[in-house]
């Protein structure tokens, strides 16, 4: 969950992450940092192992699946995705 | 205030949408009579049994039926206690030493089912620090093994040792032993790993060690039944085997056997194996028969595997879409969960039983009729099995009817 403490996630984290959205918004709900990827989204749990894979294929990344529960929103994930981020390159 | 399960209103209103109407449904299919490993009484009606996982027929070989009764006489029907405590029968620990003969290890654990053997060893095996790669199509119980371990979970594509490799190479310079987990057999559609290439990728890198689930592949693969380990030459690769009593072994438990040195200490912290009771002697006794069947049983794997191929070929015959290669388990794709349900529910009305399998719990997506094969079965069986499909399929449009085989009686 995102928190006080964290850095707000770059722009360019949330447009990676619209477009990849994008593609399993079967919804249509317009993207915003405070969309739910349950709530808003309808994502089911398949839905959300397809999307994290195309996240991982993208950045070069692995996501533990133990960070998932802890997700609601787009700015959660982008938090969590440049963290990760972070670790990998640092 | 929302009700206690009012999250789960979506799956319930699916499933009203799927079998509200009051037909049959896969949770209220009753059987009430077992006329054999491959037939029983569905309502009233006589039913070809082809989605049991029952591979080798042996719930019903005459050994284990005999020894299986001595044991419930002997033992009494329960052992109401865990392993570690008033549950450990001089039976529990012979089909131990059962197991570690058959498959040649060091070390052999027996659990009260294949869940709680994947759930147990999978949550204790790795701690804090450590990485499971786990393949994506994996079963629930590997899931839900994975999600109570402290360590960090990573999933791979389907089948897919590049993929894998590319996570391993991200975790290389990291501490921490990691875990593949694969399955032999996967169970939905009956494809096997692609194990040697996963072990190639394995051996490439530090600190790793593979789990393989052989839960529908014991019995079903390998010369002496060892499932694909054995069949592909690559035994002593694979740091641990899981497996279940429940399909080919013809009865219920589970099991994990390993040559680890300190694997014992798991006895003492593996919570599902330490927290359950144990197997009844009645059960113990007929897995103990059963494994010398399935290990001297090369002539069933040989009928099992030519029923396989036949109704293979029969249902691909008609024009139906088949998701795996020949293999016991033959998975049928319809082309939505709807048409599923329909197709289902005709061949339960026509006497032949398969499962019905719905996503989310399918790959891809997929909708389908999964049956899967029996040594037991006999050629008229299998040729009933795929009149049926035929029928059913044509009624529903699904296949031109010119392709229909001629009706077998």
């Amino acid at each position: 969950m995102a928190t006080g403490n964290d850095h707000a996630p770059s722009p360019e984290t949330f447009a990676a992450l619209y477009e990849l959205i994008g593609g399993f918004n079967k919804t249509g709900v317009t993207l915003t940092p405070e969309t739910r990827f349950s709530e808003d989204l309808n994502f089911d749990s398949l839905v959300v192992m397809e999307f994290v894979a195309e996240v991982e294929d993208r950045f070069d990344i692995s996501v533990p699946l133990n960070l998932l529960p802890d997700i609601t929103t787009i700015t959660d994930f982008a938090v969590a995705l440049e963290k990760i981020v972070a670790a990998e390159r640092g | 205030m929302a009700d206690l399960l009012d999250r789960f209103a979506p799956l319930m209103s699916q499933r009203d949408a799927f079998f509200g109407d009051g037909g049959a449904d896969p949770f209220s299919v009753r059987m009430t009579e077992i006329l054999s490993q491959t037939e029983a009484m569905i309502g009233n009606r006589r039913t070809i049994l082809a989605g049991t996982n029952n591979y080798l027929g042996l719930t019903f070989a005459p050994e284990a039926l005999e020894a299986a009764h001595a044991a419930l006489d002997a033992g009494g029907t329960g052992t109401t206690g865990s392993r570690v405590a008033n549950g450990t029968y001089a039976g529990h620990t012979d089909l131990e030493e059962a197991l570690k003969d058959f498959f040649g290890t060091d070390h052999a654990m027996v659990f009260s089912t294949g869940f709680l053997a994947n759930a147990g060893i999978l949550s204790t095996l790795m701690g804090q620090g450590d990485y499971i790669l786990m393949d994506a199509d994996c079963h629930a119980s590997i899931y839900d093994g994975v999600r109570a371990s402290a360590a960090e979970i990573i999933r791979f594509k389907h089948n897919d040792p590049a993929d894998l490799d590319k996570r391993l190479a991200r975790l290389a310079n990291k501490p921490g032993n990691k875990l593949i987990v694969i399955e032999g057999i996967y169970s939905v559609l009956g494809n096997k790993a692609r194990l040697k290439e996963i072990v190639a990728v394995k051996k490439k890198y530090e600190n790793v060690y593979l789990l393989s689930d052989e839960a529908h592949s014991v019995g079903v693969l390998g010369k002496y039944g060892r499932g694909l380990p054995e069949q592909e030459g690559c035994e002593e690769d694979v740091d641990f085997i899981v497996g279940t009593f429940s399909k080919s072994v013809g009865t219920v438990g589970g099991f994990c056997v390993s040559n680890h040195p300190q694997f014992p200490i798991l006895r003492l912290v593996c919570r599902p194996y330490v927290f359950t009771a144990s197997l009844p002697p009645s059960v113990v006794a007929s897995a103990r028969v059963n494994l010398g069947l399935i290990k001297n049983g090369g002539a069933l794997r040989t009928r099992l595997m030519r029923n396989a191929q036949k109704l293979h070929a029969g249902l691909t015959g008609l024009g139906l879409k088949v998701a795996s290669d020949v293999s016991p388990v033959v998975a049928v794709v319809a082309p939505d969960p709807q048409t599923a349900v329909a197709f289902w529910r005709g061949l339960l009305e026509a006497g032949v039983y398969v499962n019905l399998m719905l996503p989310p719990a399918t790959p891809h997506g997929y909708a389908l009729l999964r049956a899967s094969l029996c040594a037991a079965h006999t050629e008229e069986q299998l040729d009933e099995i795929i009149g049926v499909f035929a029928d059913v399929a044509t009624s529903m449009g699904l296949i031109e009817p010119q392709r229909k085989r001629a009706a077998t009686g």
